[in-house]
């Protein structure tokens, strides 16, 4: 970091007090369960077919492989266009729960220390893990092109507030992280593997040490509590000084979240893919803030009905963390493999004034952008700026509204300069 | 049950809003303002006070009623407008950098000024290409100089004074004398003498400053930049003109640089967005205000560097529109670049100086530190009525009444040379003598024109108005002069007492 680019990431307070020693609570299923179909799937049922849990339904068939299973027993009853927790509408597969949730292994379990990386890698494959950062983006991938790692990082920093699930789950299940991580160490070649802990979260530290007691390959990693830690390129930043232009593989490091090894290693002992998710219910616009096991596919309204409703008349609901997350329409919204937390939010007006031209979003971009001097591109429609300021590096993280005076949208400038630039390249 | 929605992030940082940033900037200038007023209190009198609140009241007035009309006639909510358009902050700046005496005419013509043709015209708070605070100060250096109260006096400032100088002084001595009429550099530094209002003391400047860039309120590399390059263009014009360090420091602590540096040079409405532009900004801002100074014999070197950089600003943004994490070596070139044609502007402009004679304002010297043996007794209250001294000016500022005399001495009386010219200060409050000055010793030169000794002439001090056996030791060798001036006191004493 150079004197000259400025901090680029804050200190949030993350509100994390509100969840992060309560008990998981269980949520069942309604009647009705959404499996969410991303673009390009192929639908392998038909309605009015028997499906168990763990059952394949579709699978992804463009240039990756992820299979989708359903997370209850029951009856298929058709496909359905509903709003997904990015905003878009997406169809959903629907089930009829039949309250049973009958278990079928799609796959058979796998012992991580004798099986070879191509067949671990395979194995990731067909499991269908996915990055549970929030992304979702398939991780097998990672794992097939890694060449020349020289360090695994498992990415626990969870830097956006109101987030506890990785957290919980971390402290659920040490053993199966360990696990997790020794597997994906063999598969990505590198010789050690770092887990990224902030280090405000002392006392999880001290348990993830004590579990790691005569492990040499793994350590713990503490960074500092700053948001957006948890953003690769930030996180690589931070611990090795050093930038990329695509993807962390040019600097030897593979990066997946922690909640990525527990679900792997769940996945190569029990022969479980995801079809359960711990998430984060919090917010002030909700009674019991809580951390909930529910199966992929309920629907938010249902998961706060069981939480005990919501605080006030009037919420907004974030599918995912405050930041980045997108607010809802309604809570119809479902739980997706990917999914972490919903944030609910009492709806906090703002009087926004005219730009002060502070430039408190250009020091703290952690792309290192210039938000605001985008945004005035934007809204001259000059599209040669936009392309030599790079408003296609933002990854809409939301830091230059947040840090705003003026309380300027100006996160979403960049986005519709980014989506300008997206426009006119392929023209 | 109602969902609201809108674009992400759905949180805001709560700590930092522009209201609240201007509100706290508001409060910081203030402090400097009661520091100021503390010193007038002190060192003139209430009526300065009076006239320094009453400046501040006018400004603000007039600022408010320039927005409220704005307002009005472009059919806006008056007080939303007003909220959001910050006119207290200029009008509080632009009182801050007026000189005591301005009148309440300048200033509100200069208020007006500030915010309607400042801000307002270019589509209001956010939108100005000029500071309005400094386009108010420019004004009133470019037409409204000779509007001065009438019962506010004030003397010559640090920065006027070296201009008068010719922005350099080479002779020791006199460098000294310089510095000693403002009680020296570290008075200079604390802010105990006269100038404008707001821009006398660094030091208090730098704390509120330092807080306020604590704070984040505004952005502590400029005025840090912008007082650094001022040093270094000033250090390098010092080494080529064979003076001291107090030359650099001379430049720093005064006319206003650290005033304007730490709050109008950080407006972010007229600084560039991005750091490398704010810091090239600053080295401009130190480049020009060195070069105003020394070449358009300016003393208002920064208001006038400030409004220039301010239409480089749009510049400099344009220039680091940059994916700033890949252009840091890009950037590092231009603020060097920047910083290279800086020092060489001005050293050239501070090649071969030539010092001018300074002269030094007689009312507020100081007797001459002249060795002198003191000898017979000579009584004040004489009844001698030969050659009485001559009453040329009685002026009075609190309870201090100041005589200017014409005294004769011994070559007046001899062979009718010129007569001394003596200021007699009286407390009327304590019934005391103040001071005694001899600004012109006629009398035979090492002789009769030692009365003007600081021996001699503090004897006087203290002696009261009652006290009718008051006497003084006279100069050895020069006792019809020493007697002239006690003549010179009785008069004055005399007169108070009519």
């Amino acid at each position: 970091m150079s004197i000259l680019i400025g901090p680029m990431k804050l200190h949030l307070n993350g509100h994390k007090e509100l969840t992060n020693h309560s008990e998981v609570k269980n949520i069942t299923a309604g009647k009705l369960v959404y499996i969410p179909l991303m673009a390009c799937t192929d639908i392998l049922v038909k309605s009015g077919d028997y499906v168990k849990a763990g059952n394949i339904v579709a699978k992804r068939n463009d240039y990756f492989v992820v299979p989708i299973f359903s997370s209850v027993s029951g009856i298929i009853k058709g496909i359905e266009e509903k709003e997904h927790s990015t905003g878009r509408m997406i169809e959903h597969l629907v089930i009829e729960n039949d309250g049973e949730y009958k278990f079928e292994m799609p796959f058979q379990p796998l012992d991580a220390e004798k099986a070879s990386r191509e067949e671990l890698v395979s194995f990731m494959m067909n499991a269908g893990i996915v990055g549970c950062g929030g992304a979702g983006f398939p991780s097998y991938v990672k794992y097939r092109d890694a060449k020349n790692v020289h360090t695994l990082l498992i990415n626990a920093v969870e830097c956006e507030p109101y987030i506890t699930a990785d957290y919980r789950i971390i402290d659920n299940q040490l053993d199966d992280l360990i696990y997790g991580v020794r597997a994906m160490l063999k598969m990505s070649g590198a010789p050690v593997a770092l887990i990224a802990i902030k280090k405000t979260k002392k006392d999880l530290i001290d348990k993830v040490n004590k579990a790691l007691a005569g492990e040499d390959k793994i350590k713990v990693k503490e960074v500092p509590d700053q948001y957006p830690m948890g953003w690769e390129r930030t996180l690589i930043y931070e611990i090795f000084k050093k930038r990329y232009e695509k993807l962390p593989g040019e600097v030897g490091v593979l990066v997946n979240n922690a909640t990525t090894a527990i679900a792997f290693a769940e996945a190569l002992k029990t022969g479980k893919p995801i079809i359960e998710k711990i998430c984060t219910f919090s917010g002030d616009g909700l009674q019991n803030p809580a951390n909930v096991k529910v199966p992929v596919g309920v629907s938010v309204r249902e998961i706060v009905e069981q939480l005990g409703g919501y605080k006030g008349e009037d919420v907004v609901v974030v599918g995912g963390g405050p930041m980045m997350g997108k607010a809802q329409t309604n809570d119809e919204v479902v739980i997706t493999s990917s999914s972490n937390a919903i944030t609910l939010l009492h709806p906090e007006p703002f009087d926004t004034i005219a730009c002060l031209r502070c430039g408190r979003c250009n020091d703290h971009c952690p792309a290192g952008l210039l938000p605001v001097r985008i945004k005035n591109a934007e809204e001259a429609g000059d599209i040669k700026l936009l392309a030599k300021l790079r408003a296609d590096q933002c990854i809409e993280c939301g830091l230059c509204t947040y840090v705003c005076p003026s309380k300027i949208e100006v996160s979403e400038a960049v986005r519709r300069g980014k989506a300008l630039l997206r426009a006119s390249a392929q023209k | 049950m109602k969902f609201s929605t809108k674009v992400s992030p759905n949180i805001r940082d709560r700590e930092h809003k522009t209201t609240e940033i201007m509100g706290e900037l508001s409060v910081g200038l203030l402090f400097i303002f009661a520091f100021s007023m503390v010193f007038y209190y002190q060192e003139y009198g209430f009526e300065y006070v009076l006239h320094g609140a009453g400046l501040m009241a006018i400004s603000i007035i007039t600022a408010l009623a320039t927005e409220t009309l704005y307002a009005a006639f472009m059919k806006k909510d008056i007080k939303y407008h007003i909220k959001n358009s910050f006119p207290l902050v200029t009008a509080i700046i632009l009182t801050l950098t007026v000189q005591i005496n301005t009148s309440y005419f300048a200033i509100a013509v200069a208020t007006f000024f500030a915010i309607f043709f400042g801000k307002l015209v270019f589509g209001g708070f956010g939108h100005n290409i000029f500071n309005p605070a400094g386009v108010g100060r420019m004004i009133i250096f470019s037409t409204l100089t000779g509007s001065t109260a009438a019962d506010v006096m004030t003397s010559a400032t640090p920065i006027t004074s070296m201009a008068d100088a010719g922005w350099i002084i080479k002779d020791s001595a006199v460098i000294e004398k310089f510095l000693e009429q403002f009680g020296g550099l570290w008075n200079l530094f604390i802010g105990w003498y006269p100038g404008a209002i707001g821009e006398t003391s660094t030091l208090l400047i730098l704390i509120v400053c330092a807080y306020l860039g604590y704070r984040k309120v505004l952005d502590w590399k400029v005025p840090v930049v912008y007082i650094g390059s001022v040093f270094i263009f000033t250090t390098i014009i010092a080494l080529t003109n064979g003076v001291g360090m107090w030359y650099p420091m001379f430049h720093i602590l005064s006319g206003g640089l650290a005033f304007g540096a730490a709050f109008m040079a950080t407006d972010p409405v007229t600084n560039p967005t991005t750091i490398s532009g704010r810091i090239i900004f600053a080295i401009g801002l130190g480049a020009l205000t060195v070069l105003i100074r020394l070449k358009s014999n300016l003393p208002g070197g920064v208001i006038y560097a400030l409004l220039i950089m301010n239409m480089v600003s749009p510049l400099l943004d344009k220039l680091t529109d940059d994916w700033s994490i890949y252009a840091v070596k890009k950037h590092t070139m231009a603020i060097g670049s920047a910083l290279v044609m800086g020092i060489v502007i001005t050293f050239f402009a501070g090649n071969g100086l030539e010092a001018k004679a300074v002269v030094f304002p007689t009312e507020e010297g100081e007797a001459e530190d002249i060795p002198v043996t003191l000898g017979d007794p000579v009584k004040i209250f004489s009844d001698s009525t030969a050659d009485l001294p001559e009453i040329l000016e009685k002026t009075e500022e609190g309870s201090i009444v100041t005589y200017k005399l014409s005294v004769p001495g011994y070559a007046f009386v001899e062979h009718d040379g010129a007569p001394n010219m003596v200021l007699v200060k009286l407390n009327k409050e304590t019934k005391t003598v103040e001071s005694v000055l001899v600004t012109e010793a006629t009398d035979t030169p090492s002789l009769g024109s030692n009365v003007a000794a600081k021996t001699f002439v503090e004897q006087f001090k203290g002696i009261s108005f009652d006290d009718t056996e008051a006497a003084v030791d006279a100069v050895s060798g020069a006792t019809v002069s020493s007697k002239a001036i006690a003549k010179a006191v009785r008069v004055a004493i005399l007169d108070l007492n009519k």
